[in-house]
């Protein structure tokens, strides 16, 4: 496929749709602590921007812009009056949360968390057992022991686990 | 303007080093976070703190009503290659070295200098030299349709018509920034790299050693069996070399520009030979014919490396970043000019999807921090 302009259909749009909203919808409910109004919210975007018909150049952009508009929608609520009416308001918090440093440290979290996920849910399931541990700082022998495996078939697993996660994480190092 | 465009590249190779569990250096460079917050993010990530929250949204279910609210204004978008970027996750590093600031984005690099980015994503694309000297254009949205012939612009097709035999060939070009899949009308299949050409019968007769002609450039061959043609054995031509068959996988590297040619065989036996050698090959070992000094020299190699550009990915292991700017000049179709590079002798390993585009690319190799620099202009690459 080429680069260029690409008509965004409804099929297109939901794609980006069930791509982000699961990650948009933690992202805001560390802002509010309740997880429907994270929904609601983050859903209320998705649909202005389809009214609003804003583009995007590329993959980065859009995610971008998405974490942006649920940071500005949620921060905008916790200082309406409708929330400080019904909620203890504390002062405190609400700076900490208006930081760069809050919003991009739990939008890369978030977002790692979920292109990890994706990542492993590719995996053969022994190999993904394997690759989750070895994520949570287990040594192979502590694989091992804990998916009663031998060594090597731990190392085999990993083999078979970084060659086909392979595409799905490029890069490029010095060898 | 923040870092919000960060967020993705960054979590896509964090991601990577994590699975690897390997450092990740780019949030090391993240001056944005201070060490507490960065081992914090870090604990989180790896503890799959946020993941049971996650997995509580049901995309599909939302989607609906989503949809509901969106529908009736059903204006058309233009979205830039979202599609490529939703089906296929393509990770590319990307060196993040900012001074967090409230206001401003204070790049700590050099950025880069594009004048006017004329460089395109290759595609599937070819010329097809008919017996007669006619050429036709094969690119997405041409058809065309012979009594033999059946090609849709994106790949050809020759019918076996025992019927058609006669001495004629035809020629594939395939130009820079192309590709193109050709099934013989034996049965072979045939992937054709960008600048590369291939001359072959238009039907083989029956029990007769098969035979075409690489001309120049890189091939995919995966060779009907000589059993499905009366024993008829299979060779691949070349100004250099012959490779003979008998039904196997195997990829032939015979560039115009280029003092080696490579034949590594994926699966089956071949028989490489020039005016006064021949080798056999097992699978998984490419001989490398020196054009220069005329000698044939083999090895074992990672076949996943050589084979796969024909998947759309390019797999590089062990290679320096001028021959990884050489294979991705033809397909980019762009000269490249090098001005400046730090110890061109160093080894890379990475991994790049074909449908990336360069720059996508060049912030990866940019990151690498081997290159100060580069600058794009029209279909020029310059790396300073």
């Amino acid at each position: 496929m080429r680069g260029g302009d690409h008509e965004f259909t409804l099929e297109s749009y939901k794609k980006l749709f069930e791509s982000l909203y699961p990650q948009l919808c933690v992202f805001a409910y560390k802002y509010l602590n309740d997880l429907e109004i994270s929904k609601d919210f983050v859903q209320e975007v998705f649909v202005k921007v389809w009214e609003d018909k804003i583009t995007f150049q590329n993959e980065n952009h859009a995610t971008g812009f998405f974490y942006k508009a649920v940071k500005n929608k949620c921060l905008n609520y916790l200082k309406s009056k409708q929330y400080k009416a019904t909620e203890r308001y504390e002062l405190a918090n609400i700076e900490a949360y208006e930081t760069e440093e809050f919003y991009m440290s739990e939008a890369v979290v978030i977002e790692t968390t979920a292109v990890i996920n994706k990542a492993i849910s590719q995996l053969p399931e022994k190999a993904a057992q394997v690759i989750r541990l070895s994520i949570e700082d287990y040594t192979n022998n502590q694989i091992a022991e804990e998916l009663s495996i031998s060594v090597n078939t731990v190392k085999d697993h990993k083999k078979v686990a970084y060659r086909k996660l392979r595409d799905f994480l490029s890069f490029l190092t010095v060898k | 303007m923040g870092h919000s465009n960060k967020i993705k590249p960054l979590s896509k190779t964090l991601a990577a080093s994590i699975i690897k569990n390997e450092i990740p250096g780019d949030l090391e460079k993240l001056e944005i976070f201070d060490e507490k917050i960065k081992g914090q993010m870090l604990t989180d990530i790896k503890a799959s703190e946020r993941l049971k929250l996650l997995k509580e949204i049901d995309a599909e279910k939302d989607w609906k009503t989503v949809k509901e609210k969106i529908q009736g204004s059903r204006n058309p978008y233009r979205f830039w290659a979202y599609g490529v970027a939703a089906s296929v996750v393509l990770l590319v590093s990307i060196s993040i070295a900012f001074v967090f600031n409230n206001i401003n984005e204070t790049p700590s690099f050099e950025a880069p200098i594009i004048v006017n980015n004329n460089i395109e994503v290759g595609t599937n694309k070819a010329t097809l030299t008919l017996e007669d000297g006619s050429a036709v254009t094969l690119e997405k949205g041409t058809d065309y349709q012979t009594a033999n012939i059946t090609s849709n612009g994106e790949e050809i097709i020759y019918r076996n018509n025992q019927k058609a035999v006669t001495n004629n060939y035809n020629t594939l070009t395939i130009p820079r920034g192309g590709q193109f899949y050709i099934l013989l009308s034996d049965g072979t299949k045939v992937w054709l790299n960008s600048e590369s050409q291939l001359k072959y019968p238009v039907a083989f007769k029956d029990g007769e050693t098969r035979q075409v002609e690489l001309v120049y450039g890189e091939a995919y061959f995966d060779v009907s069996p000589s059993t499905d043609h009366k024993g008829a054995k299979f060779k691949v031509l070349n100004q250099s070399q012959e490779v003979e068959v008998l039904g196997t996988e195997f990829n032939i590297k015979a560039y115009k520009d280029e003092a080696n040619v490579y034949t590594t065989l994926v699966e089956g036996k071949v028989a490489v030979s020039t005016a006064d050698k021949n080798q056999i090959l097992v699978p998984n070992q490419q001989s490398n014919l020196n054009l220069e000094t005329h000698t044939i020299s083999l090895a074992m190699v990672d076949v996943y490396n050589e084979t796969t550009w024909k998947d759309g990915i390019f797999s590089f292991e062990n290679k320096s970043l001028k021959d990884i700017l050489k294979v991705l000049s033809r397909w980019y179709d762009m000269d490249v000019v090098i001005e400046n590079m730090v110890q061109t002798e160093e080894r890379f390993i990475g991994t790049f999807n074909k449908s990336n585009s360069i720059e996508d690319i060049l912030i990866a190799i940019k990151s690498t921090n081997f290159i100060n620099n580069y600058e794009i202009n029209d279909k020029t690459l310059t790396i300073k």
